[in-house]
């Protein structure tokens, strides 16, 4: 369904990203794995388009966009069939909840307003925040905004969801809600990548894996195999760091 | 349209002559200010009542009233309230001839004082009161505790502030001609009204004024970034 | 010293009172063209294409370099020059209204361009990105999401410019425009000058209970904006 074929971006001198290439298939749950600066975050913002990449493809089903030559009609196709969940939520601040779920919607689908209200009402539901879609994001908490953010994500019927560390900046007691609701999209059958450091959801959630490091991926492969019979050296180490009851042979 | 340039270039030069007795105005306006200013934002922080409402009545008349009614009144009260005085003193003395500088000192220090209070309160505000009780904690007195610790932190975030004033000031005193006041302005006026020559005049004026702000505010970018040089050092990455 | 009469105070506030209007048109006036002249500076100084940045940036330190009297005077005898000799149109028989607004238009489009550039730059740019991300245009974007953010965050810096315009705008005497300025020296060319005090303190107090409207104003304004905010100190 989606394929993202050799990537290239450098922000400045820095190159970041030296050539990657995903693919995802209905229904996956991709979780990319890494330590810090290892290119992750940029590749998912390069997928729809908040980070423009400097060379590389995009095929999505029937539509096949190089990023040297995009335009933003291609862009603005791509952002209508991702949706993106980010690490502080960024919910609209001047916006209720249940405005900040159909906005997408009415202005960028033109969804007829009442039918934009019921569909986001849905999501909210889905998300267990249906008691507060009046409220402004100042006064939700941090688990409940993710919350909200992933009804706005979802309620576009996306292809696939983009998934940005969406747990980093909640409170410990706040991952398990949002991480619960994840899994419960993937049971659905939604389409996932999902850059994360909570490895219980990309053991037990994901079914593919993409371990990455300084730019490219190292390894890939399922859970399973991964996890228990990783094969490269730096996928150990990095495993080895994270896995508080990992036994690898470096 | 056509420049005069030969009377351009003259009267500028002409003018450049009144540039220090506007930064006359200038430094003794910030001088005479800053002790008292500064006096000013403590006690309104420190909430003494009567105190409080006299200085938020005094910054509110004189940032709620242009500047050059300020300076017609202090023009048409002053003289003959002195005149009054020294009469009845006894004193032999003219006080129509005493030089009308003084009369822009003042009225350029009373509203110094206003402007600048509010820069040093808000500056004072935004400097965190663990300072203070930290410092207290450590044995310093008060007065030490705001000479080394809050009072320097507190100018970083005011010196932009402190320009802008300064800067307003400056722009302040093109009306000090008003008080026959022989300052920039009034020079540039002066010679125009000998020939005509009002645009050539207003030109030298504006190109001097640009000139002036334009270092005063690069004397304070430098200031600033002495004065910052303890900021970013703790950034960990 | 010459009698000085309170009561003559009161008297000439109800002789300045009717040119209020001329006051407030000016202003008006002002803010309206200031407004977007300042919102195409700050544009061009936000979207960061190099020529017009450049432009913007020399002429927003021009003109805060520059007393408003000075600009007052130039506008009012190099404009009509300036248009005789480009275009050959003679204005000098126009309402010196005109003059008075040229000038504030330049000064209030400059301080209103760092106000809207400042209040748009302090919106997280994470508010853009989640719009641009769920499939809203870059000018909806804008429109939807960061400009009414922006109006919360501008409007104390918004007023404060405002009084200092119509402070500013005080001296639109000077060039002979019969404001309450131009009318109060004219009341005391009258008196043959002897209440100048009064009159002049009369106009003070004009001025501040319009400087403190406004200012209540602003206070309402704000309040009723941060309806769905909490305040800077959480």
């Amino acid at each position: 369904m989606l394929e993202i074929n050799n990537i290239h971006k450098a922000f400045h001198k820095n190159e970041v990203l030296k050539g990657v290439s995903i693919k995802v298939n209905k229904g996956d749950v991709v979780v990319i794995l890494g330590p810090s600066g290892s290119g992750k975050t940029t590749l998912l913002r390069c997928i729809n388009f908040l980070e423009r990449a400097d060379r590389g493809e995009i095929i999505f089903d029937n539509l096949r966009v190089d990023i040297n030559t995009a335009s933003s009609q291609d862009i603005s196709r791509i952002r209508k069939r991702t949706a993106f969940v980010f690490q502080n939520y960024n919910l609209f601040n001047n916006k209720t909840a249940l405005e900040n779920v159909t906005e997408g919607l009415i202005v960028a689908r033109k969804v007829p307003k009442f039918e934009a209200i019921e569909i986001a009402k849905r999501a909210l539901n889905k998300v267990g925040m249906s008691d507060r879609i009046d409220y402004y994001p100042s006064k939700l908490s941090g688990g409940q905004q993710q919350r909200v953010s992933i009804a706005r994500a979802i309620a576009v019927n996306p292809d696939v969801v983009l998934f940005d560390e969406p747990t980093s900046a909640l409170d410990p007691e706040l991952i398990g809600e949002v991480l619960g609701i994840m899994k419960q999209l993937a049971s659905e059958g939604t389409a996932m990548v999902v850059v994360t450091h909570e490895m219980s959801f990309a053991q037990d959630v994901a079914n593919h894996i993409v371990f990455m490091d300084d730019g490219v991926i190292v390894e890939e492969g399922h859970p399973k195999d991964v996890f228990s019979k990783p094969r490269e050296e730096r996928t150990k180490r990095f495993l080895s760091r994270i896995l508080p009851y990992s036994d690898y042979d470096i | 349209m056509e420049l005069n340039l030969d009377y351009l270039i003259k009267t500028f030069f002409l003018a450049i002559t009144g540039i220090p007795t506007t930064l006359e105005i200038t430094i003794v306006a910030l001088l005479v200010a800053t002790p008292i200013s500064f006096f000013m934002a403590i006690y309104k922080i420190y909430n003494v009542k009567i105190i409080k409402q006299i200085i938020t009545a005094y910054v509110s008349v004189i940032r709620g009233t242009p500047i050059v009614l300020q300076i017609l009144i202090v023009y048409s009260l002053l003289p003959s309230l002195f005149n009054m005085a020294v009469k009845s003193m006894g004193w032999n003395w003219d006080v129509f001839s005493m030089n009308p500088i003084i009369y822009a000192y003042i009225v350029f220090s009373l509203n110094t004082i206003a402007g600048l209070s509010e820069v040093f309160r808000s500056a004072l505000l935004t400097v965190n009161t663990g300072q203070l009780e930290a410092a207290h904690a450590i044995g310093m007195t008060t007065v030490q505790a705001y000479t080394r610790i809050v009072i320097p932190q507190a100018l970083v975030v005011a010196m932009p502030n402190i320009c802008n004033l300064t800067v307003n000031l400056i722009k302040g005193t093109s009306l000090a001609f008003m008080m026959t006041v022989k300052e920039i302005t009034s020079i540039a006026k002066i010679e125009a009204s000998f020939g005509y020559n009002y645009i050539e005049s207003y030109i030298d004026i504006f190109l001097i004024y640009i000139i002036v702000c334009s270092i005063t505010q690069l004397l304070f970018s430098l200031v600033e970034k002495h004065f910052r040089s303890y900021k970013s050092i703790t950034k960990a990455s | 010293m010459r009698p000085f009469n309170p009561w003559f105070i009161l008297e000439v506030i109800s002789d300045l009172l009717p040119y209020l209007p001329v006051t407030i048109f000016m202003i008006l006036g002002s803010v309206f063209f200031g407004s977007l002249l300042g919102f195409v500076l700050a544009r061009a100084k936000v979207m960061g294409r190099r020529i017009p940045k450049l432009l913007a940036d020399c002429y927003i330190a021009t003109l805060r370099c520059t007393p408003p009297i000075v600009l007052l005077f130039i506008v009012y005898y190099g404009l009509p020059e300036l248009l005789m000799s480009t275009i050959g149109v003679n204005i000098n028989n126009v309402n010196k209204i005109i003059f008075v607004l040229v000038t504030f238009t330049l000064l209030f489009g400059a301080t209103m361009s760092e106000v809207m550039r400042t209040a748009y730059e302090s919106i997280d740019k994470g508010q853009q990105e989640a719009a641009l991300s769920i499939g809203l245009s870059p000018y909806q974007a804008f429109y939807r999401i960061m400009l009414p953010q922006s109006v919360a965050v501008a409007l104390p810096n918004f007023g404060n410019a405002l009084i200092n315009l119509m402070k500013d705008g005080s001296l639109a005497f000077t060039v002979g425009l019969i404001d309450m300025m131009g009318q109060g020296t004219l009341i005391i060319s009258r008196n043959f000058g002897s209440y100048a005090l009064e009159t002049y303190i009369a106009l003070a107090i004009i001025y501040w209970s319009l400087t403190i409207l406004i200012e209540k104003s602003f206070g309402v304004l704000e309040m009723h904006l941060s309806k769905g905010k909490k305040s800077v100190a959480e």
